[in-house]
């Protein structure tokens, strides 16, 4: 499904990732760990075509290597959910309308095709109740939650989030990584980027350990994939508490 | 077109009135230029079509030309050159009687010397100095013709002017299109930056370039019907007051005006789909 081959990316005189090779199947759930600046971000712009490798090949279903045209890059994205820390949601646009926007992206006009599909999806994260209130009006916690039915209401086979719990508080975080677990089982390959081996182990799925842009230190390809068992809640004081609404993604 | 598109394109209009208002009226100062100039040119069109109505040939006819000839060559010359209407000698004298007018001077003149004429009027494809120098030259070929008249000098003056005003016509036309390029480009590129995180967040999802551009192209048609609907009322209120001073200043007929807002709409689609299809590549990767 994502194919890394001898990848490498340069920022200028900064080597970003080096030499990384890796794979990711169908339906998988992974985890990549690693310090700050150590190429998480960059690893995931590749897979979204945001940037461009200095050398390697990159394969994301049947598209393979070299520079997309814009409408081919438009084309990938939209086949793909992407889960941001700081959100990236419309300050402008209430909780409904951002999840609607990526519908009608999607080339869904109809409110017929819109409003149920983006309903359902605010349902999915428990923030039905919620649709009329702009972002600003939500905790951190619920942006989140927004920008996860956002990613999520186009059904993508492949799911990415980039520090998903970076600036939330650990209740609000366990029920983020709760939630991306909920979708991962319905059958979505979700693929996290976190600085914290504590959510990395709440995650739990294979996973990735890159430090300066490259794969584990000494450690090959294989050794990095290391699964870990996933564990039911980030922070166990917080794991009792009302967990948002199960997803159904793949019904 | 889907609602959305337009209800996103009037939601920027209303989100940055500032630059929305600056847009329309910088637009409609480049549009008002062209409608006073489409105004002055549709009254001088009228002007120089009453005028031109006025061109005709004056086809002296020899002293031995007979009825019957000069019916043939009546006939020939309303196949050929246009409708003519034959002027006896009597009814020349009477003419130049009423024109002068001073008995002394026509005492002096004596007997009428004047010829019988036909005087034609061209078909409008010949109405211009080339086309009725030839049909001089070929009327004057006619043994019943003794010479042939048309004023060349002030046709040329009239053709001039003509192609004169075309020449000014396609000049302004052209300037007002470059100020609405202009204005349009940097207005397209400031709505853009100042939605510059919307538009990032919609390339990320996956948005096409078209459905990023499509509001911001409406937008900017909304703003150009705003504007010539500006101009097109200025120029109202200049004809107006123009009309009560001078005869015969008459508005732009309805064709004209649809023409000009269709025509302000057209360029501002084209000008606006080119400029966003630079300003988007700049904008997110």
């Amino acid at each position: 499904m994502i194919q890394f081959e001898h990848v490498s990316k340069r920022y200028g005189e900064r080597l970003a990732l080096d030499d990384v090779s890796w794979r990711m199947n169908e339906g998988e759930r992974v985890c990549v760990l690693g310090h700050s600046a150590a190429g998480k971000t960059t690893l995931l712009r590749l897979i979204t075509h945001e940037t461009q490798p200095t050398s390697g090949t990159i394969a994301i279903g049947t598209l393979r290597g070299g520079r997309l045209s814009r409408a081919h890059r438009a084309l990938l994205r939209r086949t793909i959910g992407v889960i941001y820390e700081d959100f990236r949601l419309l300050g402008d646009r209430s909780v409904f309308e951002n999840v609607a926007l990526a519908v009608r992206i999607a080339g869904h006009f109809s409110d017929s095709d819109v409003i149920p599909r983006t309903l359902r999806a605010l349902e999915e994260v428990g923030l039905h109740g919620k649709q009329a209130a702009l972002p600003g009006e939500l905790s951190f916690g619920e942006r989140q939650r927004c920008a996860i039915a956002r990613a999520i209401v186009n059904r993508p086979a492949i799911l990415l989030a980039d520090e998903p719990t970076g600036a939330l508080e650990p209740r609000s975080a366990s029920e983020v990584l709760a939630l991306l677990g909920r979708i991962h089982q319905e059958g979505a390959a979700v693929l996290l980027g976190t600085t914290r081996p504590e959510v990395a182990e709440a995650f739990g799925g294979r996973r990735i350990v890159l430090e300066d842009g490259r794969l584990r230190e000494g450690g090959t390809p294989e050794h990095a994939f290391m699964p870990v068992p996933a564990p039911q809640s980030f922070e166990a004081p917080h794991a009792a508490q009302a967990p948002p609404a199960p997803y159904t993604g793949g019904a | 077109m889907h609602l959305f598109f337009w209800r996103e394109a009037w939601r920027s209009f209303q989100a940055h009135r500032g630059l929305a208002l600056t847009t329309v009226f910088s637009l409609a100062a480049a549009l008002a230029l062209a409608a006073v100039f489409l105004l002055v040119s549709w009254n001088a069109s009228q002007a120089l079509h009453w005028i031109g109505d006025r061109r005709e040939m004056i086809v002296y006819l020899n002293d031995e030309a007979g009825e019957t000839q000069v019916q043939s060559l009546q006939a020939k010359i309303g196949e050929l050159y246009g409708t003519s209407t034959y002027v006896s000698r009597a009814q020349a004298w009477e003419e130049f009687n009423t024109q002068v007018g001073d008995p002394e001077i026509l005492k002096a003149v004596g007997t009428n010397p004047l010829p019988a004429s036909l005087r034609v009027r061209l078909k409008p494809a010949l109405q211009n100095f080339a086309a009725m120098s030839e049909c001089a030259k070929q009327l004057e070929q006619f043994p019943e013709v003794e010479a042939v008249r048309f004023g060349g000098e002030w046709v040329q003056r009239l053709d001039a002017l003509n192609a004169g005003a075309r020449r000014t016509a396609v000049a302004v036309g052209l300037l007002v299109a470059l100020a609405m390029v202009f204005v349009l480009h940097n207005t397209l590129r400031l709505a853009v930056l100042a939605r510059r995180q919307q538009v990032e967040i919609m390339i990320k999802l996956g948005a096409s370039d078209g459905f990023v551009a499509t509001p911001f192209v409406f937008e900017a048609l909304l703003e150009t019907l705003a504007a010539v609907l500006v101009a097109l009322a200025l120029v109202f209120g200049l004809q107006q007051a123009l009309a009560q001073r001078l005869d015969g200043v008459t508005f732009l007929p309805i064709e004209w005006t649809l023409s000009f807002v269709g025509g302000a709409l057209v360029l501002a689609w084209l000008a606006s789909v080119a400029a966003l299809g630079r300003i988007l590549r700049t904008v997110g990767a």
